[in-house]
């Protein structure tokens, strides 16, 4: 039975972000879609940032992203607390979203969507444009597309080690509990997935 | 394999590249609320494999499934390993029969399950008497055709004893 709100517990301002979290896991799992709403508002862009990077289309990654969510909301009693719920949350995502590609598999298609218009401003990506890459005049919306194509040429493990911490952000370790795996088989994908990427933009990458 | 030793700085900076693909403003004003509506409307998400349940079941299938996921090849292993055992096990069953059988063959000799005692010998007791084994013998079973052979004389007695007489045909209209 769900229900939406409980009024009882009101969070703490001064309360660590941590234990606010807690406290609406906890209220989620008693089914407080209000408290869910809050979990999904806190997490969406990331969640669906990852699963865009891995997937390259905007309406797969909507549809995996509210996948996930759901699926967590359904699962949330089997959460146990032993990692974090943003963790346990993004493997979901993760899980679903190769799941997906594995079935998508020989049904490339990429669709992306223009950059936004900081990226011209982007102090990295001018410099990166008006120095490193041996022809001058390639524009964002090329490097865009090569470097896409050169991710998407990467195995679904290497490509979301790549995209979790270079794109994302994401720490080693947290990557190591996302994916199930020790943080040396992170870090040696890590460098194999660069490695791969090097070779297949050396043409943009010169110096 | 330090990421300072090796330089991945260009690399890094073009994929930064990737944080700019964003949706635009006001993507996720709806979001939330599609999922909440969702959850409302009784849904549960796209039917999932065994595997994908499994998966978010508990940490250790978790980590099996994606053990078996990254790493295919333990899959062949473990196939591999499964068969060799049962192949393993079938022939030792199989030896460890035939030793059986050779064993009884070689201790137990046969006997009759029904004799006949000597009706010259004793007239009294001149019924066929069914003699069993004693029970501490155990049903015996063999796999040997020659172990469980009985002797015909055995079975029906031989020409002195009274119960066998000779079948002879006499034409009535002689």
């Amino acid at each position: 039975m769900l229900t939406m709100s409980e009024p009882a517990t009101v969070p703490d301002p001064n309360a660590p972000a941590s234990a606010l979290e807690a406290d609406l896991v906890r209220r989620a799992r008693r089914g407080d879609l209000a408290a869910y709403d809050e979990l999904v508002k806190r997490y969406q862009e990331r969640i669906y940032a990852t699963i865009y990077h891995m997937t390259g289309n905007h309406e797969d990654a909507n549809d995996l992203a509210q996948e996930s969510f759901i699926k967590a909301f359904a699962a949330l009693k089997s959460f146990k607390g032993g990692s974090s719920f943003y963790t346990w949350l993004y493997r979901i995502a993760v899980n679903k979203t190769i799941n997906f590609l594995k079935q998508r598999r020989n049904k490339h298609h990429l669709s992306l969507n223009d950059l936004d218009f900081n990226a011209e401003h982007d102090p990295d990506l001018v410099a990166l444009i008006s120095e490193k890459t041996p022809t001058r005049d390639v524009s964002l919306s090329e490097l865009q597309k090569k470097l896409n194509e050169a991710l998407l040429k990467l195995s679904e493990p290497h490509r979301m080690v790549v995209v979790l911490h270079d794109v994302q952000g994401v720490s080693h370790e947290e990557i190591a509990e996302i994916v199930g795996c020790n943080i040396g088989t992170v870090r040696s994908r890590l460098f194999y997935a660069r490695q791969q990427l090097q070779g297949y933009l050396a043409d943009y990458l010169k110096t | 394999m330090s990421e300072k030793n090796d330089n991945f700085d260009d690399l890094k900076h073009l994929l930064k590249l990737k944080r700019h693909e964003i949706p635009p403003p006001g993507y996720f004003n709806g979001f939330s609320s599609d999922v909440m509506a969702r959850i409302r409307a009784g849904d549960t998400g796209r039917s999932e494999s065994l595997l994908e349940r499994l998966q978010e079941g508990s940490d250790f299938w978790g980590n099996l499934v994606h053990l078996l996921r990254v790493k295919p090849g333990i899959i062949g292993a473990l196939a591999t390993t499964a068969c060799l055992f049962l192949l393993a096990s079938v022939l030792m069953l199989d030896h460890s029969e035939s030793d059986q059988a050779d064993t009884l063959a070689m201790t137990a000799p046969p006997t009759p399950m029904i004799t006949f005692t000597d009706t010259a010998a004793d007239p009294a007791a001149a019924t066929p008497t069914l003699a069993l084994n004693p029970p501490d013998a155990g049903i015996t079973v063999s796999t040997n055709p020659m172990s469980s052979l009985q002797p015909v004389s055995s079975m029906f007695g031989s020409s002195d004893n009274p119960l066998f007489q000779p079948v002879g045909y006499v034409p009535a209209s002689q």
